[in-house]
């Protein structure tokens, strides 16, 4: 096609675009995913029947935090990625934030409690399906930021793939927190983590691949 | 119209807001800076060149969301006409890069942590802005100084004192940090 012709085709679809247009379009795409894990999340893992009991204490609220706090610092990432000009990515040091506050907690944990029981806090009931778990919920998530980034524009495919990752796993922990009754910070900070960057090796993996456009 | 940054980024912003004629003026000043750029970074037929400009038009439109007003509009879209050329490189092997390929690659992994050591986008906020834009354009978008010049409307003489003054300014700035 001639180049004129082109350009004047192009030129009869120009819908405004309003300034928070990527975020919207990954707020949807992660939205619309993480309703999928968490209707798998209820029907087929099941709701941890103490969540009433455990959202007055504290230890849900740590790792609610955690994982959500992540959440946010990998869309913060994402959203810098799915632009073409992604040189340089800005505020990637406060997904250290959560990591070294939930550490500082660890250690709390491990020195109030005595050294024999340590593994048996560190394991848990679940740690053996907990990461895998993360990861299956995150794909769902990982879909729809898939879609997401239809229209968006990456340059640097496997960081995009990358932060999309986290953010998907991290969206996908978040939810796990209303089936998993574990309790400890140390369990969290291996076995959450984990799974969270399962997801996130996958997106670096897969990013080249498919965020191509 | 001159096919300056501050004239496309506000036909750019125009498109945004739903004016379709700026949007159409703005892809037609697109046109021959997309054909300088390619043509002087990759060797094939004029048709094909002409597909990488066609190529880049319909990603500037479809993608148009992912311009951030507050930045500058040459930086995105040369990031997008970069883009497309390495992935043109890869799927049609009948355009060659003229520079190394490996190097274009390599270049674009090292850039972000190069900058991000040297932080050049403060350095360049203490340079007055003429010669801020034109270091800018040459040598962190990978303009030639004709193209810049063209983009600014200004001389080639005057592109190549900017850079050279500002560099200097720059070098002088950095050794008097060190001291």
């Amino acid at each position: 096609m001639n180049t004129d012709d082109l350009i004047s085709q192009l030129s009869q679809d120009v819908p405004p675009v309003s300034r928070g247009a990527v975020g919207w379009r990954l707020a949807i795409g992660i939205g619309l995913g993480a309703l999928v894990s968490m209707l798998a999340v209820v029907l087929a893992l099941g709701i941890r029947p103490d969540l009433g009991l455990a959202m007055r204490g504290p230890t849900f609220w740590m790792k609610w935090g955690y994982t959500a706090s992540i959440a946010l610092a990998a869309l913060v990432m994402t959203t810098q990625l799915a632009r073409p000009d992604s040189n340089r990515l800005r505020w990637s040091w406060i997904l250290a934030v959560p990591v070294l506050l939930l550490t500082g907690l660890g250690v709390a944990e491990l020195a109030r409690t005595p050294p024999g029981k340590w593994l048996a806090m560190w394991l848990g009931h679940s740690w053996l399906v907990c990461p895998w778990l993360v990861l299956a919920l995150a794909m769902p998530i990982f879909v729809g930021l898939l879609w997401s980034f239809r229209r968006l524009a990456p340059t640097r495919l496997r960081a995009a793939g990358a932060a999309a990752g986290l953010a998907a796993g991290a969206f996908a922990a978040t939810v796990y927190c209303l089936h998993c009754p574990e309790v400890s910070a140390i369990f969290v900070l291996t076995w959450y983590s984990l799974g969270i960057l399962l997801a996130a090796s996958l997106g670096a993996l897969l990013g080249p691949r498919l965020l191509r456009w | 119209m001159r096919a300056d940054e501050d004239a496309l980024r506000g036909l750019m912003i125009g498109g945004l807001d739903g004016d379709a004629a700026a949007h159409a003026a703005l892809l037609r000043l697109l046109v021959p800076l997309l054909r300088g750029f390619y043509r002087r970074r990759a060797s094939g037929s004029d048709d094909d060149i002409e597909d990488l400009v066609q190529e880049t038009l319909i990603a500037v439109h479809t993608r148009r969301a992912t311009y951030d007003r507050e930045r500058a509009f040459t930086a995105w879209l040369f990031a997008i006409a970069r883009y497309k050329m390495v992935d043109h490189f890869r799927r049609v092997r009948r355009l060659h890069p003229i520079d190394g390929l490996e190097e274009l690659l390599v270049a674009d992994d090292f850039e972000p942590a190069a900058s991000a050591r040297l932080d050049v986008e403060d350095l360049l906020a203490a340079l007055p802005s003429k010669q801020a834009r034109m270091i800018r354009a040459t040598r962190l978008h990978g303009l030639s100084i004709a193209e810049a010049a063209e983009a600014d409307g200004i001389g080639e003489s005057d592109v190549k004192v900017s850079v050279h003054r500002g560099l200097k300014a720059l070098v002088a700035r950095i050794q008097g940090g060190v001291r």
